[in-house]
């Protein structure tokens, strides 16, 4: 597999973090303070802002360059405040005195704990911020969810906007020719407009119309689609949504040259924000799964003639439904399905990787390998008992493999000396 | 490998049975089997029955006895997982291409053991029919199923059926005391019943949950079970529900998306384990009677092809709009 740009031409320094001058610098003055001995004021910081502008980035380029140990935690299935404890709030009080390993810790997708049932977990972060000895970077789309309150005092708030189109297409441009591929400015220049300003979603496109080849013209653009319609989608959505009659609804989806499956996830994802109205909502939720057994069928059997039931029920279904509508404008959004298969790609990839060597001795499908032992195998091997490095040696587990299933969950496995994992249970028996 | 690695195997592995006598309360099948053995008359067969009860141990155990220990070396059994390999190409290529050899020893036809056929697509069962009759020479077939009605009529009528039993009790309890026994460890009663409790007479389940308990302590009992589940199934689907009914939908869709595709849970035992919570749930009974009823709606969708994430949600979205029960 060849490897993922966004990933390859990740900042390597500080220097190479486009855009966002002023909140580099003043994430860099307050490392400085932290590394002269004198832990600034407020322990944290808390970048913030859209999508792919190079929060994440930005840390871990400091990091490198600084030789930090950055340890990278996902914030987006704790939800409890043991858990909270167990992970940051251990590390974060142990700070090494000689100055050998020092360590980031970074807390992902802060505003994801917030959506959760319990607030204990941002009680629990608040409290690690207050006594921690280590320097604590938060992230988040947005800071302004309510729950955040009780941390967003206790950090430093730095803004991260979207990238300047001329920024976006300079990095383009630098990676083309590293990469030494050809391609006209009026190419990069699309790309990054479509990006608007997100530099990672204008990477991955660039390295996806690119697909090998080391000359790229602006037809390649056509291969691109999705992000190329987004534009269409959201007129379409509006159609949708704002429809008065069936017919009005099923016209939103003509003449858009974006494959059903992907509007069908447009739509399924906008449904809740738009209907605010729960009894309304399932209304809509039950033309969506109507739409979606006809669609199946006309996959599994061919019958093309029931596309024209599913498109009308889909659309028109979710119009109807929508008896009550939100107070005020509620914005469409890029379906968080789609955020949610790229964000978890890599730790997927490694439970199939996992699964398929359970299953090979086994003898059990990867799917049940992965449903039905991959628990318990993580569990046996994270508390041991003399068992786990026979399991791991049996079933040929790779370090980073055993790594996963001995810390049981958090995700972001990489190899770089850099990062590290942590393990969420320290429990020993 | 050593005897210590051999101590060290997955208990699964360790203490799966090696021959049709250590098969576990499948009289009837099992003395079937044996008449094929003795008169060396063997057909193709269809083992049907829910997970965990010894389909695929029964079918190592039958080739065993019949081949001898070098079954597989010797070429004469080889496994395929349909659910891996469902396509039609499948059939075509790997199927094929071993079901025609002759083989080289004694015994004048193979086993072709295909295990999760039901889960071969309906142009892959057709295709697998012709191959069963083409080569029923020098090939004998043995499919595995938990649902046999999946499996297409013609092919049904050219095998044997089996069926699997659920097993009972006692039965697992006996084989789970006999691992324990075997591996120094001590459990009382009470862990026992709870084990069997969650496997829910799966017996790859119940060692498997034997195995994490012996992780913890050699000192089995009812809460080193609890704590095992706890990690394993951490009541998930109960929070699904719960943050579905708190009006938090969009946090209940995330979790589904969570199980589905990272942890890989399988939509039949998603919905299995809603069946399970929802009559116990805080709602009018005239409210779970129609969300039953949604249910059965969804599960039968979903094995019809549908996407189980789009079906779950339109569950879940039902029962937000429920009221809890005053």
């Amino acid at each position: 597999m060849t490897e993922l740009w966004v990933e390859k031409y990740r900042p390597k320094r500080v220097a190479d973090v486009v855009g966002n001058k002023e909140s580099v610098d003043a994430f860099v003055k307050w490392m400085k303070q932290w590394e002269l001995g004198r832990p600034p004021e407020k322990r944290a910081v808390l970048l913030y802002g859209p999508a792919g502008v190079g929060k994440t980035s930005l840390v871990l380029a400091y990091g490198k360059e600084h030789g930090y140990d950055v340890i990278e935690v996902n914030a987006s299935d704790w939800r409890d405040e043991a858990r909270m404890k167990a992970v940051v709030g251990e590390s974060s009080l142990q700070a090494t005195l000689d100055g050998s390993t020092r360590k980031i810790i970074v807390v992902d997708e802060v505003d994801g704990v917030a959506g959760r049932e319990d607030a204990g977990g941002i009680a629990a972060l608040s409290r690690i911020i207050d006594e921690t000895r280590v320097p604590l970077a938060l992230i988040a789309n947005n800071p302004w969810d309510p729950k955040l309150a009780p941390i967003r005092e206790k950090c430093l708030m730095l803004e991260f906007r979207r990238l300047r189109k001329a920024e976006v297409v300079k990095r383009l441009r630098e990676i083309a020719e590293m990469e030494g591929v050809k391609v006209p400015d009026a190419v990069l220049e699309k790309l990054a407009e479509m990006s608007e300003g997100d530099l990672r979603s204008a990477i991955n496109d660039f390295q996806a119309i690119t697909g090998g080849r080391k000359i790229v013209d602006e037809k390649a653009l056509e291969a691109l689609g999705a992000r190329n319609r987004v534009k269409e989608i959201f007129d379409a959505l509006r159609m949708v949504f704002n429809a008065k009659s069936i017919r009005a609804a099923r016209a939103a989806l003509e003449g858009l040259e974006v494959d059903l499956d992907m509007i069908y996830t447009w739509i399924l994802d906008n449904t809740p924000d738009q209907i605010p109205d729960p009894s309304d909502l399932a209304d809509a939720f039950e033309a969506l799964a109507r739409a979606d057994v006809m669609l199946a069928r006309v996959n599994r059997r061919q019958e093309w003639r029931l596309m024209r039931y599913a498109i009308p029920v889909m659309t028109g279904g979710v119009a109807l439904a929508r008896r009550h509508k939100p107070s005020g404008f509620v914005k469409f959004t890029f379906p968080p399905r789609i955020r949610f298969l790229q964000s978890t790609s890599a730790e997927r990839e490694l439970r199939r990787s996992i699964a398929q060597k359970i299953a090979a001795k086994l003898h059990l499908s990867t799917s049940k390998a992965l449903s039905q032992m991959l628990p318990y195998i993580s569990f046996i091997m994270a508390n041991d008992g003399g068992m786990g490095d026979a399991m791991a040696r049996y079933f040929e587990f790779t370090a980073s493999e055993v790594a996963y299933l001995r810390g049981g969950e958090v995700e972001k496995v990489e190899k770089a000396g850099a990062r590290r994992r942590v393990s969420r249970r320290a429990r020993k028996s | 490998m050593s005897l210590r690695e051999v101590s060290m195997l997955p208990w699964v592995e360790k203490y799966r049975p090696k021959s049709l006598d250590e098969i576990v309360d499948q009289e009837e099948v099992v003395s079937s089997l044996k008449n094929i053995l003795q008169t060396k008359a063997v057909p193709h067969m269809l083992f049907a029955g829910p997970p965990g009860v010894g389909k695929t141990a029964t079918a190592h155990a039958f080739a065993r006895d019949l081949f001898g220990p070098s079954y597989i070396d010797d070429g004469y059994f080889l496994e395929i997982n349909a659910s891996d390999e469902r396509g039609i190409q499948t059939i075509r290529e790997k199927v094929k291409m071993f079901a025609r050899q002759i083989p080289m020893g004694e015994y004048s036809f193979k086993i072709l053991f295909l295990d999760e056929s039901d889960q071969l697509t309906d142009d892959a069962q057709h295709a697998f029919r012709r191959v069963m009759e083409q080569f029923s020479a020098t090939c004998r077939f043995i499919l595995a199923a938990n649902y046999s009605n999946r499996i297409i009529e013609p092919i049904q009528s050219r095998c044997a059926v089996f069926r699997f039993k659920p097993l009972n009790k006692a039965h697992v309890i006996q084989y789970l005391k006999r691992i324990a026994n075997n591996e120094g460890l001590e459990a009382d009663d009470q862990a026992y019943e709870v084990i069997y409790d969650f496997s829910e007479g799966d017996m790859r389940k119940a060692i498997n949950i034997l195995q994490a308990c012996a992780s913890i302590s050699k000192r089995i009992e009812e809460k080193t079970v609890y704590e095992v589940m706890g990690y394993v199934s951490r009541g998930e689907v109960r929070k699904i529900l719960e943050l579905a009914l708190s009006g938090k939908f969009t946090d209940a869709r995330d979790e589904v998306r969570r199980l589905l595709y990272v942890q890989g849970i399988m939509p039949s035992d998603l919905i299995s384990a809603i069946y399970r919570e929802l009559f116990y749930i805080d709602l009018d009974e005239g409210d779970k009677l129609e969300l039953l009823d949604l249910l059965g709606e969804v599960d039968y969708r979903i094995s019809e092809g549908a996407t189980p994430e789009v079906q779950l949600m339109a569950f879940l979205a039902r029962l937000a709009a429920k009221r809890r029960r005053t």
